[in-house]
């Protein structure tokens, strides 16, 4: 039973299955072309079960505006959204999940970060929605991250890549398949630490932006307190020498 | 076998510029959006795209839009531009980090309209790849005749390879947050230490003048 690895490969395998399937079929041309295409439009379309889906993105979301995103899912699948204000004044942004049926499933006010998971998904495009509508001034930085992660367990997929030559494995097809199995999970733990290194890597760009901030804040208000205090000290020494000048004079 | 090979290119086309299983957003037709990637340096990024024009008529999205093309912009964490090229409506752009960092890719379509008139509204389906999950493995097991165990070995090397990347890069990264956090402790204290210095000297000087004028004026 083998599982499936990379989510981009699933229309290229369309072309190695197909290659042989055309290889095979000599002399239908015609039908083999349309199949080629219904294929590959098809496969490109419909989400291929038992795979993991991982899309990342950072954007700068305007004061006052709100954007949203939608993100494709199968039938009883499992989605997990995890979203994080990396940069802005308040560093906190409004978060929504909205169904394909409109319910709207999770609603967040002004949080800098949190993790949700969708399970079950139903078929159809699930809204997510970062919005900036009560703050006038400043624009907000935000990291999102879609897990999406098809149907869990028995897994019966088509071989991943098939036009692969396999060593001579019918004596030690056993052996082959424990290799196999340790494999496969040792790619999911590694796509899974490198999901862990993409979310460490926001909290540190957060940090890192605040710090920053930091630094200019105490340059810009430490030229402006000395500044402030000179002018202080100017006017104190003018207003007294003008208490005395003049012809007003005190008793000399 | 006559119709092999066109059968065969359109699959591939379908495959290589299909981002199947993305996420969408909407976008006005002469907005901008931009999205932040940080990278390590020499990582592979391969972004794949698709957009749909929204049409009054049918009120739908259309499959295709005919003639609008998308115009994309990267730039590195300089701010330097290291890709400005236009695509058609369905694309694909790719790029190689050579320093490591915050590196923005900005999309907006090439419509000549005025912002004001330009009611369109555009679905772009967008897709981003970063380090090894641009591999194309079968092709890498064509032209290394690997077989599948060492197919899967390679891919899980590459994973780990990246990892690895990754890792340096925090290391950088934390190199720099600490440099900076040492620079605002040390601009505290001395600007603190300053300022106190400026306090006293103003307060001596202004003891001074005032002495000397009032005794100029006789009154002391």
């Amino acid at each position: 039973m083998r599982r499936r690895w990379l989510n981009l490969d699933s229309p290229v395998f369309e072309i190695i299955f197909t290659m042989d399937l055309l290889r095979r079929k000599e002399g239908s041309g015609g039908r083999v072309l349309v199949l080629a295409v219904v294929f590959g439009w098809c496969l490109g379309s419909v989400s291929c079960f038992g795979q993991n889906l991982d899309s990342e993105l950072t954007f700068l979301l305007q004061a006052g505006k709100s954007e949203c995103f939608f993100q494709t899912a199968i039938k009883n699948g499992t989605m997990e959204v995890e979203y994080q204000v990396i940069s802005g004044a308040g560093m906190d942004v409004d978060f929504t999940i909205i169904s394909p049926e409109g319910v709207h499933l999770i609603f967040e006010s002004r949080r800098s970060d949190g993790v949700h998971v969708v399970e079950p998904t139903v078929e159809g495009d699930y809204e997510i929605c970062f919005d900036n509508s009560f703050s006038h001034f400043s624009e907000k930085m935000v990291f999102f991250e879609i897990i999406i992660e098809g149907q869990a367990g028995d897994v019966t997929g088509d071989e991943e890549w098939p036009g692969l030559e396999e060593p001579d494995g019918s004596l030690l097809e056993y052996k082959l398949d424990d290799i196999r199995e340790s494999m496969d999970s040792l790619h999911k733990r590694l796509e899974r630490s490198r999901q862990m290194q993409t979310v460490l890597r926001a909290f540190e760009a957060r940090d890192r932006n605040l710090l920053e901030d930091n630094l200019w804040r105490v340059s810009f208000w430490s030229c402006a307190s000395v500044l402030v205090m000179l002018c202080v000290a100017l006017t104190q020494v003018y207003t007294v020498r003008k208490l005395f000048d003049d012809k007003r004079r005190v008793c000399s | 076998m006559m119709l092999a090979t066109p059968a065969a290119g359109v699959v591939l086309i379908l495959a290589w510029i299909y981002p199947s299983h993305a996420l969408y957003f909407h976008i006005g037709e002469t907005e901008k959006k931009c999205f932040i990637e940080e990278i390590p340096d020499e990582t592979m990024v391969i972004g794949k795209y698709r957009t749909q024009l929204w049409d009054k008529l049918t009120d739908s999205f259309l499959a295709a839009t005919p003639g609008l093309g998308m115009h994309v912009e990267i730039k590195d964490p300089d701010t330097k531009i290291i890709l400005s090229r236009q695509y058609g409506s369905d694309g694909r752009f790719t790029f190689t980090s050579h320093t490591p960092g915050e590196h923005q890719i900005c999309l907006h379509s090439n419509s000549t309209k005025m912002a004001l008139f330009a009611g369109g509204k555009l679905r772009v389906h967008l897709d981003i790849q970063v380090g090894e999950h641009t591999n194309n493995y079968p092709e890498i097991a064509a032209k290394d005749k690997l077989t599948e165990l060492q197919l899967r070995a390679r891919q899980l090397l590459d994973q780990v390879e990246q990892i690895q990347k990754e890792q340096n890069y925090q290391r950088y990264r934390e190199e720099r947050f600490r440099m900076t956090s040492e620079s605002t402790n040390q601009r505290v204290l001395w600007w603190s230490i300053a300022q106190t210095l400026i306090l006293i000297v103003t307060g001596i000087w202004q003891m001074k003048h005032l002495k000397s004028f009032f005794e100029a004026k006789k009154l002391v």
